[in-house]
């Protein structure tokens, strides 16, 4: 067949496959009707070949990108995901699919506990044997101890109580949830990010425990940072092994290549981090109006301790059963 | 840097997807981030306002309190949301006719939105300078977010896709600058060079130089061959330059045909 019949016999076909394209527009195919839906799966196969026959007999510039793009819309119309009811997909989500990726990536939660117990352990001891070392690791805001002669860290709360409970709660728990994306987003630097973040606040925490029960004020700190953040710690171990499992999927690939290792670590480590913003949301919520309110230390640890083992007997429990879909792919 | 992202399709045909340059992400981005410092400040002024009017004590804390929560979900979930909602496209991303998708010409889902944007944190940092390297390093101009997502952002300016050439389907055209291409037109040589450059390199010129180069390219050609044509309209100028351009393609494309089958073709 020579261009110009190939021009001629073709056009009527892209014509109407134009017309259609721009018919359905943005919203997809919902716009048509059945006999137009028709006519679209029809005709787009045979422009699909149309693109190929057209580089191979070098039809003119113009026609080829017509007809390339052309075919690219009406491929876009027809190859699309279905859609998934999005109500229903938050609330599946949290009732199957989430405590399963937790289950599923338990090394990379303790990888990551165990680098917050190094950091944290290291600290705590290095202090407890030399008190002055303590200035390294708590930092000066902090140091209410050193700072203000006379006040005992019970008080430490009392700060909190001048602020109002609500910005609190905001400041709080949004500030926590961007230290979570920040330790999932630093994964990509294959990990060493995530591990710094974590080490280095983990530090800073066990510094400020021994430094405080240096004091003999143990149980006072105790009382203090247990109602929120045990559950808070815990949500931040979560975003840190989302990061580790990024900087993994990146660093050590396996048997994939290191792009697909990269997209399905990405993939389960987003969904693993983004499942800490309700954690937060209670930690925040606990830690605005539980932690400086004035009911004893014992039932503040034990509000807070409650939190967690919630937390964790959900992680562990919901979902289990028959297996209908893996939540996520795996490089299986 | 490649500047198609393929598409492979079930007919095994390849199809090409123009990909989005530095530049128009850059300018999409920086619509973005205007946008959103906009909501921010009239967030801002209306919540003052508000708390000035308030006869209650403690609508300030409040206030404050809606700010926070307000501006970390608008700063978070503004792409999520209108990638999501859009099928790739941030008003930004609207405005300069760009689309996020995934690598091989699909939608993106719900996660590959989520990777994209809260790996924003690490692209966004020193002034999306690292989103920049890595975009210029990658074989697809993807930044960090991109890569993890396996999503590209592809070009979608079908304006004047017309007049775009493909670098190397112009060779070819050059090349056929042949006896029969100038026996169906009528051109010299010369003539020929001078309108081929012109069709080719039209799109890359702004409307006004055309309307001002295009008649005085015409003019000796049109005077030689004694054609008058019914008005100067660019309009009419160009069909008439396209006239030229197709004859001689299909002469030559013919010609070529005519001798593959005498040389014993199928």
């Amino acid at each position: 067949m020579t261009p110009a019949r190939f021009l001629e016999t073709r056009a009527p076909a892209w014509n109407q496959l134009e017309a259609l394209v721009r018919k359905a527009g943005r919203s997809g195919v919902a716009r048509l009707s059945d006999p137009e839906l028709h006519e679209l799966t029809r005709l787009y196969p045979a422009v699909a070949v149309d693109v190929a026959r057209a580089r191979m007999s070098r039809i003119d510039a113009t026609t080829q990108q017509r007809i390339n793009r052309l075919a690219i819309a009406a491929h876009g119309l027809l190859y699309r995901r279905p859609k998934a009811r999005k109500g229903l997909a938050i609330v599946r989500f949290f009732a199957r699919d989430y405590p399963r990726l937790f289950r599923q990536l338990w090394p990379y939660m303790a990888l990551a506990t165990a680098i917050f117990l190094a950091g944290s352990l290291g600290a705590y001891l290095t202090v407890l044997a030399r008190p002055s070392t303590a200035h390294y690791f708590v930092p000066a805001g902090l140091d209410v101890v050193d700072e203000e002669t006379d006040v005992s860290a019970g008080d430490v709360s009392e700060r909190y109580r001048r602020m109002p409970g609500a910005p609190m709660t905001s400041f709080i728990t949004t500030n926590n949830i961007r230290v979570a994306f920040l330790a999932f987003a630093a994964g990509i630097t294959a990990g060493i990010g995530t591990v710094l973040l974590l080490f280095f606040n983990a530090m800073m925490l066990g510094g400020f425990v021994a430094h405080f029960q240096n004091h003999h004020l143990g149980y006072e700190v105790a009382s203090f940072l247990t109602p929120h953040g045990a559950l808070e710690i815990f949500a931040i171990l979560v975003a840190a092994a989302a990061g580790l499992r990024l900087g993994l999927s990146l660093a050590i690939p396996g048997r994939v290549t290191r792009k697909t290792s990269l997209r399905i670590g990405a993939k389960e480590a987003v969904l693993l981090v983004l499942g800490t913003i309700p954690m937060f949301i209670v930690a925040g919520v606990i830690e605005s109006f539980i932690t400086p309110s004035y009911i004893s230390g014992g039932l503040k640890i034990t509000i807070g301790l409650a939190a967690l083992g919630t937390t964790l007997a959900y992680l562990l429990v919901v979902g289990h059963g028959r297996r209908t879909r893996r939540p996520t792919p795996t490089n299986k | 840097m490649d500047t198609f992202d393929l598409i492979e399709t079930p007919e095994h045909v390849e199809l090409e997807q123009p990909l989005a340059g530095i530049g128009s992400r850059f300018l999409a981005g920086l619509l973005d981030n205007l946008i959103l410092a906009a909501v921010f400040l009239v967030l801002f002024i209306v919540l003052s306002l508000l708390v000035q009017l308030s006869p209650f004590e403690d609508t300030g804390a409040w206030a404050f309190a809606f700010l926070i929560l307000i501006g970390f979900v608008i700063q978070w979930g503004y792409f999520v949301f209108f990638e999501l909602r859009t099928n790739g496209q941030s008003p930004g991303k609207k405005a300069t006719k760009i689309r996020v998708v995934k690598e091989g010409g699909t939608p993106i889902t719900f996660s590959d939105v989520a990777v994209r944007n809260l790996l924003r944190a690490i692209d966004a940092l020193p002034f999306y300078a690292i989103a920049g390297v890595t975009m210029f390093i990658s074989k697809k101009c993807q930044r960090l977010g991109d890569l993890a997502a396996g999503t590209v952002v592809v070009s979608e300016q079908v304006s004047d896709f017309s007049a775009r050439t493909d670098r190397r389907v112009r060779a070819d055209w050059q090349a056929q600058a042949g006896a029969p291409a100038l026996r169906a037109t009528g051109l010299t040589p010369e003539e020929y060079r001078v309108v081929n450059n012109y069709w080719m390199r039209r799109g890359q010129l702004t409307l006004d130089a055309r309307r001002s180069l295009l008649p005085r390219l015409l003019r000796p050609i049109l005077i030689r061959t004694g054609q008058t044509l019914s008005d100067d309209r660019l309009e009419t100028l160009e069909a008439y330059v396209e006239l030229l351009m197709r004859q001689a393609w299909f002469a030559q494309t013919d010609a070529e045909n005519a001798t593959a089958q005498r040389e014993g073709g199928p």
